[in-house]
């Protein structure tokens, strides 16, 4: 096997539900585990919390990001998510580092909000680096249940934007 | 249609001393002589002046001062940057256009250009003002073999591409305001959009939208602009003609973009970094509601910026509100 093939292997499980995978050929053998809380039930939606597997150097470079969180804007959704114990299998996630936005203009209406239904194609928020605004598209068919991120604020590669009950 | 034309404008250039016979034109370009009637007429549409003489044939007296699609392409040396263009003497916006032609299709490397835009924008839908004939109003389209993560490079590289420009045709030296800003003496003159639509591994495309200021006096800058904005003609007391800065452009932006894809970032950072605005300088950063002062240290091999803050600790940044005249001023 491969590393380009490990490493695809690796990122496919890592999108996927799995959270143990072992292959093994000739001799050859795989085991992949990914690091969740699984068993710590009832809020599962701590799994997003966890670190993604992305890349290293993007983690080092958003230091200033990840200091500059605020305490209280980290307890705020997993409150409101006990609550409501939000029902969704999809998540959309950021194909780069940047702000986000979830409105064309600061003046404009967010592109979804809760409740609203989404397609392939519709576009959920922008993710800007270097004033590259990136217009992010579901990539599902079904209904937003949760919004993960403040307006405005830093995103990390692969990191959780919406959650969606896909139908 | 367009390409016959085009070849037609260059066999008269080349004679433009001499009157070039319809009979020749007609063999050169396999067309009747009738169609080349048809095509003369087209061309002093344009605002070619042409001198035709009965059984001596035909001569260019003068070129248009009014752009239009043959203007721009006759004399474009690009190998596939341009080579399909859209020419509008009007347009919303190029870059809509751009939006809409490449969700159609339209191939890698084609181009939209407008004389005027009626909404001419910059990033978070700011107005960009794009008055008729006074500048370069223009969106590329670009389906690079990328991730979506290194398509803000297409920014920084453009940039440079837009530093030679001036550098050889207009011989004014411009700086590049982190990201996509390009200066010339503390005003702006140049901005780049760069927008897109991409899967999560995939790019689709990427439009490239530059507007450069050229042809505006003093007064014809919007007043509140006054201050921060700057043209070419203000800055070097001459008009120029728009043609010749387009293509010269397109074709810095086709070596730019190769060496780009074949080679990284890295040897085009170098003259992103020789030509950046206020290197070294004090700076203030907006960043997740903080603010602080840094000194610009350069950029990243992915185009990030390198600040320090005044503890000498470094920050690397994908996106920040920077103001840029008000860091550190008594440190």
């Amino acid at each position: 096997m491969k590393v380009q093939e490990i490493r695809e292997l690796i990122k496919l499980i890592d999108e996927s539900s799995i959270d143990e995978f072992k292959y093994e050929s000739n001799g050859t053998k795989v085991k992949l585990k990914k690091r969740t809380v699984e068993a710590a039930a009832p809020v599962k939606e701590q799994v997003v919390v966890s670190e993604p597997v992305i890349q290293p150097q993007r983690m080092e470079t958003s230091t200033a990001q990840t200091n500059d969180k605020p305490q209280v804007e980290q307890a705020a959704p997993v409150a409101e998510v006990k609550e409501q114990a939000p029902n969704y299998d999809q998540e959309v996630t950021s194909p780069m580092v940047g702000t986000f936005y979830r409105a064309p203009s600061p003046d404009s209406d967010p592109y979804v909000q809760v409740g609203d239904k989404v397609k392939n194609d519709s576009v959920v928020c922008i993710v800007e680096a270097m004033k590259l605004f990136n217009e992010i598209e579901a990539e599902v068919n079904g209904e937003i249940v949760e919004v993960l991120v403040e307006d405005g604020e830093l995103v990390e590669y692969g990191q959780p934007l919406f959650r969606v009950k896909s139908k | 249609m367009e390409s016959t034309r085009k070849k037609l404008i260059t066999l008269l250039a080349e004679q433009q001393e001499q009157y070039v016979s319809g009979q020749k034109l007609s063999e050169e370009l396999n067309i009747s002589r009738a169609a080349i009637w048809k095509h003369m007429k087209g061309l002093e549409k344009d605002g070619y002046k042409i001198d035709a003489i009965s059984r001596v044939g035909y001569r260019i007296v003068a070129f248009p001062d009014q752009m239009s699609l043959n203007t721009i392409q006759w004399g474009l040396n690009t190998s596939w940057l341009g080579q399909r263009m859209y020419y509008e003497p009007q347009l919303d916006s190029t870059q809509s256009l751009a939006h809409k032609l490449a969700l159609e299709g339209a191939e890698h490397g084609t181009v939209v250009i407008a004389d005027e835009q009626l909404k001419g924008r910059g990033r978070l839908h700011r107005k960009w003002d794009s008055q008729k004939g006074k500048g370069i109003w223009m969106s590329i389209i670009l389906r690079p073999p990328l991730e979506p993560q290194r398509a803000p490079q297409l920014t920084l590289a453009s940039a440079v591409a837009i530093i030679d420009m001036l550098a050889s045709q207009v011989n004014v030296k411009g700086q590049i305001k982190w990201p996509n800003d390009i200066f010339i003496q503390n005003k702006k003159v140049a901005g780049i959009l760069t927008e897109m639509q991409a899967e999560q591994d995939l790019i689709q495309y990427v439009i490239i939208g530059i507007g450069l200021n050229v042809n505006q006096t003093a007064e014809e800058i919007p007043e509140d602009l006054q201050e921060i904005a700057t043209s070419l003609q203000i800055e070097t007391e001459q008009t120029w003609v728009r043609e010749g800065l387009i293509q010269n452009l397109l074709k810095e932006i086709e070596s730019v973009y190769e060496e780009y894809v074949q080679n990284g970032f890295g040897s085009i950072k170098k003259r992103w970094e020789l030509a950046a605005y206020k290197m070294g300088d004090w700076i203030k950063v907006k960043a997740m509601r903080k603010e602080w002062d840094a000194k610009l240290i350069g950029i990243q091999n992915d185009g990030a910026l390198i600040v320090e803050d005044t503890d000498k600790a470094r920050k690397v940044l994908y996106s920040a509100e920077i103001d840029w005249n008000k860091g550190g001023v008594d440190l």
